[in-house]
């Protein structure tokens, strides 16, 4: 039907009076990495599970693989793979015992389960609590876990739904690193995030979404070139020190002032090496400040660049609730 | 991390048997799943132990002295009642757990993947039969242990094996559905003891029907869980049990309802996890 991986056209699910998804279109090519870049509530977390058919659209169309998410699901299911924000593991069980059950359920034997599950706990570094409840997990390391489970049988289509949200930084370097293994390999990756700097670490393709509809798309680089490089924010001691802070910065760099909050930003084409300069240069001028910090450009940067305005959504929605059944909210 | 591939490039695993045979294969995973919880939420199992051993303790040492029913000593009158009880809470027990884990992420998982819907609920309705079995094998033994004689032939007790297996997986059905139906296990419990505790009481369970004011015995005339209690009272003790229709032929009456509670269960819980998608 399509070479895409995954396609949607006009796909739209409502919850009530709000539209989660709105004619919403999406092409993830066979063996690229998309990210779904968005707030709480802007339709990702819907969005994907319409295409793993754990709710069904209310209207448009999604292909996973060329089948139809409706009316070929068991299809789907045997090819998409679907890490959620929320640990899919039983709490109950321990980490092999969880890996060893989803590869049997998934028809392996019971030897060649445990074999997989072991190759399994190598890989993701999970040795160390293999025997351990899921319960008694922390966020990062259940995160490995339920990656690892997404992945024994290699989908054809891997689906990630905020993989780092509410990780400690360690820990989202461990899966940013898997994740780079992955898509090494070959696998097609389809991954939502509310990090700017997650898609542009990971994605061949950012696709920005909002209120349920793309709002602008395009390569990492090209949305870095639309949003800004990093900055260089100096937060000085008082009004009196602001404005020498002013006077002096802005003799050597192009800077943003914000009186209200007594910042000069400062524009870091060179990162590092530019922070250095502001810090030598304000130590030099001798001007008391509370604060020196690179900063990274974020989510709300990224839509103030591309669409002029502050995201529209506005939790809460269904997409921030910590419950993962959908349909137990449709009967509200 | 060790690189390369871990698992074979194949996408659709590795082949397939049968459909009965993998619904079996994983209707039997899946309950092996719900048990192995047991011993790690050994709380879980005081719905079906420590509740009926109140409920006997309370009955036969508190309130029993007031309580004289004609031609049957009182311990034998309530051993028969507190097992049809504690097939009913079922209901409550079978709706919690089964509402607690519709929360949890781990149904997403088995739902996205290439399993039956059927098996997934079937793992959690023998996951709780077998629990509800336990229970039953401990409230019985601890009224062996207080003196309760149940009088059973061989036929009678396979009998009342089959009638309440059949009972026990029909309640059970009807707990999955409304653990489908409820949002949190809370409301669960509450509603719960607000319907399902007081039909216990009104089924013949303590007191006879006979006695009751005219509503409640209306009700009890023609509660299911009534049927359950007489049909246990009348294979263990021989008492024949008179009444409404359904009183006078409580096996009959039992297996009637259980059949019925499935027909609409089954179909109405399935279609509840399954609407989600229309294939």
């Amino acid at each position: 039907m399509t070479e895409a991986a995954i396609l949607t056209q006009g796909l739209t699910k409502r919850f009530g009076a709000l539209r989660a998804v709105d004619d919403f279109d999406l092409r993830v090519p066979e063996g690229s990495v998309v990210s779904l870049l968005g707030p709480n509530g802007a339709g990702k977390t819907t969005t994907v599970r319409m295409l793993a058919t754990l709710i069904a659209p209310d209207g448009g169309r999604a292909w996973v693989a060329g089948h139809d998410v409706v009316r070929d699901a068991a299809r789907v299911r045997e090819r998409i793979s679907l890490t959620g924000q929320f640990a899919a593991l039983d709490k109950n069980l321990t980490a092999r015992e969880n890996l060893v059950l989803m590869a049997r359920l998934r028809g392996r034997t019971s030897r060649a389960a445990r074999e997989v599950a072991d190759r399994l706990i190598d890989r993701f570094d999970v040795g160390r609590f293999r025997d351990r409840l899921v319960k008694q997990m922390s966020g990062g390391e259940r995160r490995r876990v339920d990656l690892a489970a997404s992945l024994i049988d290699r989908p054809q289509v891997l689906v990630l739904d905020e993989p780092t949200t509410g990780l400690d930084p360690r820990s989202r370097q461990v899966v940013w690193g898997t994740i780079r293994e992955l898509v090494g390999e070959g696998v097609t990756l389809l991954l939502t995030t509310q990090y700017l700097e997650e898609a542009d670490a990971l994605a061949d393709r950012v696709v920005l979404i909002d209120r349920g509809r793309e709002v602008a798309a395009g390569s990492p680089a090209q949305l870095k070139a639309q949003v800004g490089e990093q900055r260089v924010d100096v937060i000085a001691a008082d009004a009196v020190e602001f404005e020498r802070l002013r006077g002096l910065l802005g003799q050597h760099f192009a800077i943003t002032p914000l009186e209200e909050v007594r910042t000069v930003s400062v524009a870091a084409p060179e990162e590092a090496a530019d922070l250095e300069r502001v810090a030598r240069a304000v130590r030099a001028g001798g001007i008391a400040v509370d604060e020196i910090a690179l900063r990274r450009p974020t989510l709300d940067d990224a839509f103030l660049a591309l669409t002029g305005h502050a995201p529209l959504s506005d939790p809460p929605s269904p997409d921030d609730e910590p419950e993962p059944i959908l349909e137990t909210r449709e009967a509200a | 991390m060790t690189s390369g591939s871990v698992t074979p490039a194949r996408f659709g695993g590795p082949p397939r048997s049968g459909r009965p045979a993998r619904f079996v294969r994983h209707t039997a995973l899946l309950t092996g799943r719900s048990l192995r919880a047991i011993p790690r939420v050994p709380e879980r199992l005081l719905d079906v132990t420590i509740q009926p051993i109140v409920f006997i303790l309370l009955f036969l040492y508190v309130f029993g002295s007031a309580i004289h029913v004609h031609g049957i000593s009182y311990k034998d009158y309530l051993f028969p009642g507190i097992i049809g009880q504690s097939l009913a809470f079922g209901v409550i027990s079978t709706g919690t757990a089964t509402s607690a884990d519709m929360t949890e992420g781990v149904i997403d998982r088995f739902r996205s993947m290439p399993i039956s819907r059927l098996s997934i609920i079937n793992g959690e309705v023998m996951g709780q039969v077998c629990e509800q079995v336990l229970g039953l094998v401990i409230t019985a033994g601890f009224g062996l242990a207080l003196g309760w004689s149940p009088q059973l032939t061989l036929a009678h007790a396979i009998e009342l094996a089959v009638l309440l297996a059949l009972g026990m997986v029909a309640f059970t059905w009807c707990g999955v559905l409304v653990g489908l139906l409820v949002r949190s296990p809370d409301a669960v419990q509450g509603m719960g003891f607000i319907i399902i505790l007081p039909l216990t009481f009104m089924a013949g369970t303590f007191v006879p029907i006979a006695g009751m004011d005219a509503i409640p015995r209306a009700i009890a005339d023609w509660d299911p869980i009534s049927a359950l209690v007489a049909t246990v009272r009348s294979l263990t003790q021989g008492v024949p049990t008179g009444g409404s229709w359904q009183l006078a032929h409580p096996e009959l009456a039992m297996i009637g309802w259980c059949v019925l509670l499935m027909a609409v269960c089954v179909p109405l819980a399935l279609r509840r996890l399954h609407r989600t998608v229309a294939a």
